[in-house]
């Protein structure tokens, strides 16, 4: 990197071609080649260190552990270690009513948390066949992309911190804050909402939130066009995430490794297009799609999965129908808070829930929502009555951090850090 | 680096922005890939197939273990099935069914048909299955998962340690009998520290 600042500011100014002094860059057998040749040399016996990277070490978002065996800077082998922050969700869920269950997702993914309550309440309202009414689905579409946004540039600047700037960090905690606000504002709490509820959500919009939503998406696309300036066609970013960490579409379905990763990879892959649930099948959006498979590539498809976050979140605002903000089901809902003290049926129907919980039929369902960082899969089965016999949540980290090997191994071990962050891995979600 | 970088791809004749919600809603029976899937799955394995339930518009296939490795391979391999990415492998504990009271579950996805199928197979106590890591890499974690929560061995898997609980934890934290709160069934061996 020394011969870029060297090369003069005049030079390092002129960003938006290749640099002509780069390298021709290698093609993907090459890289392949590459890959390959290192994982040979273990079985040739170089002279082979080992060290462990992390579970404390900064780069790792979390307490992960990768154990490197190292040939000069070549990774030649890795062995990630997870668990450490293991809090036994699934055996809790089964000792829990269906409601009970929504505060725990929010401690999976605490980055994204509403989309992973969503994500439980679209497999509860599987089983138990309830209909979501329009007004919920809308808000729920909102707060889905608004969690979206807010681990997108989470994700952004830790991302590129990881890489040597701390300056970019802060500016996207800057701009991450105007979501956290708006989600407090919602559901009153900053980042482990648990605002879905089976059959829609806790609490209706609040009065101005639809106004300061739209003062922050009208902001926030500028806010992506100055990140990509500063990012973008930054010669030292360039230059460590183009043409690293290659993983092509089928190492990306071995590994079942998902969302942005798989979408940079030249698979136009989501599940809100392929699956539709909440209000993403009345949404006019696209599908962001690269075809380089490599860090580079991750940014820009999170880049355009942001806009067109900000797109969506704008259509439910114009669009948003009026009724109820949740399903009129005594059975499985809680009744809208309002009425809970004026009319006695649904007064009734809030003791039921919250002391018997909602009745589910026997029977098991999967389903799977794209959240932030991936396919989040949710696995109920049920023997009947309020509480899951098993729950599984097939979360995306899980496996993003499996397949580290395949990612990082004959790569060097200073690009681990950038391979690491650009499948986006947080340990609540992948320890469970 | 060209300057149009984003090119979205054609989009599949048939298929708009927008659905009709009621008939995403009122689709109870599968989808004709999934159909012609199953058709093909029951042509080749006929009654090794031990159960076929449809529900919540879902299709489950239960087989035998024995049956395990043989179904999961024609299930990637043939072209009909295509079921190129393991979702999930998970086990379950049903104490109600005495012989056989541990469930493995495999949920498979094509993404060249966009279908879902779940395979399911039942095992004694003890009982063991083979490793698919060789099909799918992402089975690794997810067996090594359902070893230490239910204590179903995977054959031939090549790292089959402790996961997400503490290596020298003993007991399987997810079946029934393991109880939600104090050490009973379950303790961790702090003799062993530093010796694994």
């Amino acid at each position: 990197m020394s011969d870029v600042i060297d090369s003069g500011t005049a030079q390092a100014r002129d960003v938006d071609a290749t640099p002509s002094d780069a390298p021709p860059r290698p093609t993907l057998e090459q890289l392949k080649e590459r890959k390959a040749r290192t994982r040979q040399r273990l079985e040739t016996g170089g002279d082979i260190m080992t060290i462990s990277m992390g579970p404390q070490h900064p780069s790792t978002h979390g307490v992960f552990q990768m154990v490197l065996d190292l040939d000069g800077e070549v990774i030649v082998d890795l062995r990630p270690e997870i668990g450490n922050l293991h809090r036994g969700v699934e055996k809790l869920c089964e000792h829990r009513t269906y409601h009970q269950i929504i505060p725990l997702t929010d401690r999976l993914d605490y980055n994204s948390a509403f989309a992973m309550n969503h994500g439980f309440c679209e497999a509860a309202e599987k089983l138990m066949g309830v209909e979501v009414p329009a007004r919920a689905r809308y808000i729920r579409t909102i707060a889905h992309e608004l969690s979206r946004l807010a681990n997108h540039i989470l994700w952004l600047g830790v991302h590129i911190m990881d890489l040597g700037t701390q300056t970019f960090f802060v500016i996207c905690f800057r701009d991450r804050e105007y979501l956290l606000d708006l989600f407090e504002m919602l559901t009153g709490a900053r980042l482990t909402h648990s605002f879905a509820r089976i059959g829609g959500v806790a609490k209706d919009l609040p009065d101005g939130f639809e106004q300061r939503c739209r003062k922050v998406i009208e902001f926030l696309p500028k806010r992506i066009a100055e990140y990509e300036r500063i990012v973008k066609h930054n010669r030292i970013y360039y230059k460590r995430a183009k043409d690293v960490g290659i993983f092509t579409s089928e190492d990306c379905y071995a590994w079942r490794v998902t969302g942005p990763t798989l979408r940079a990879a030249g698979v136009a892959r989501d599940l809100r297009k392929d699956e539709p649930y909440a209000a993403y099948d009345e949404i006019d959006f696209e599908v962001a799609v690269e075809y380089n498979a490599d860090v580079y590539d991750r940014f820009l498809v999170r880049m355009t999965e942001m806009r067109e976050s900000c797109k969506i979140i704008r259509q439910c605002l114009d669009g948003l129908p009026d009724g109820p903000y949740v399903a009129r089901d005594a059975a499985h809902s809680l009744p809208m808070k309002r009425d809970v003290l004026r009319d006695s049926a649904a007064m009734i129907q809030d003791f039921y829930q919250v002391f018997r919980g909602p009745q589910a039929p026997k029977g098991e369902v999967y389903r799977a929502v794209e959240v932030p960082k991936g396919e989040m899969g949710v696995y109920i089965r049920s023997e009947g009555g309020a509480k899951p016999a098993r729950v599984r949540f097939t979360t995306p980290s899980f496996y993003h951090g499996q397949a580290m090997p395949a990612l990082a191994v004959g790569e060097m071990v200073s690009d681990l850090v950038a391979i690491f962050a650009s499948v986006d891995v947080v340990l609540g979600d992948s320890d469970k | 680096m060209s300057a149009a970088r984003f090119v979205q791809p054609p989009r599949p004749a048939g298929s708009s922005t927008k659905r009709d919600r009621t008939a995403v809603r009122a689709a109870t029976s599968l989808a004709p890939t999934l159909a012609t899937a199953a058709a093909k799955l029951r042509r080749r394995f006929g009654a090794r197939l031990l159960e076929e339930e449809e529900s919540f518009g879902e299709l489950t296939f239960v087989i035998a273990p024995g049956d395990w490795m043989r179904v999961l391979a024609f299930c990637k391999s043939a072209p009909d099935l295509g079921f190129d990415q393991l979702d999930c492998l998970m086990g379950d504990h049903l104490p109600e069914r005495a012989d056989t009271p541990f469930a493995v579950l495999a949920h498979l996805t094509s993404h060249t048909h966009a279908h879902r199928l779940r395979v399911k197979t039942f095992l004694p106590e003890g009982g063991s299955l083979p490793t698919v890591t060789g099909l799918w890499p992402s089975a690794g974690f997810d067996e090594r998962e359902t070893w230490e929560m239910f204590g179903v061995v995977f054959q031939g898997h090549p790292d089959l340690r402790r996961l997400l609980t503490a290596e020298d934890f003993e007991g399987f934290p997810l079946r029934k009998d393991f109880p939600l709160e104090g050490i009973v069934g379950g303790r961790v061996r702090t003799e062993l520290r530093g010796k694994i």
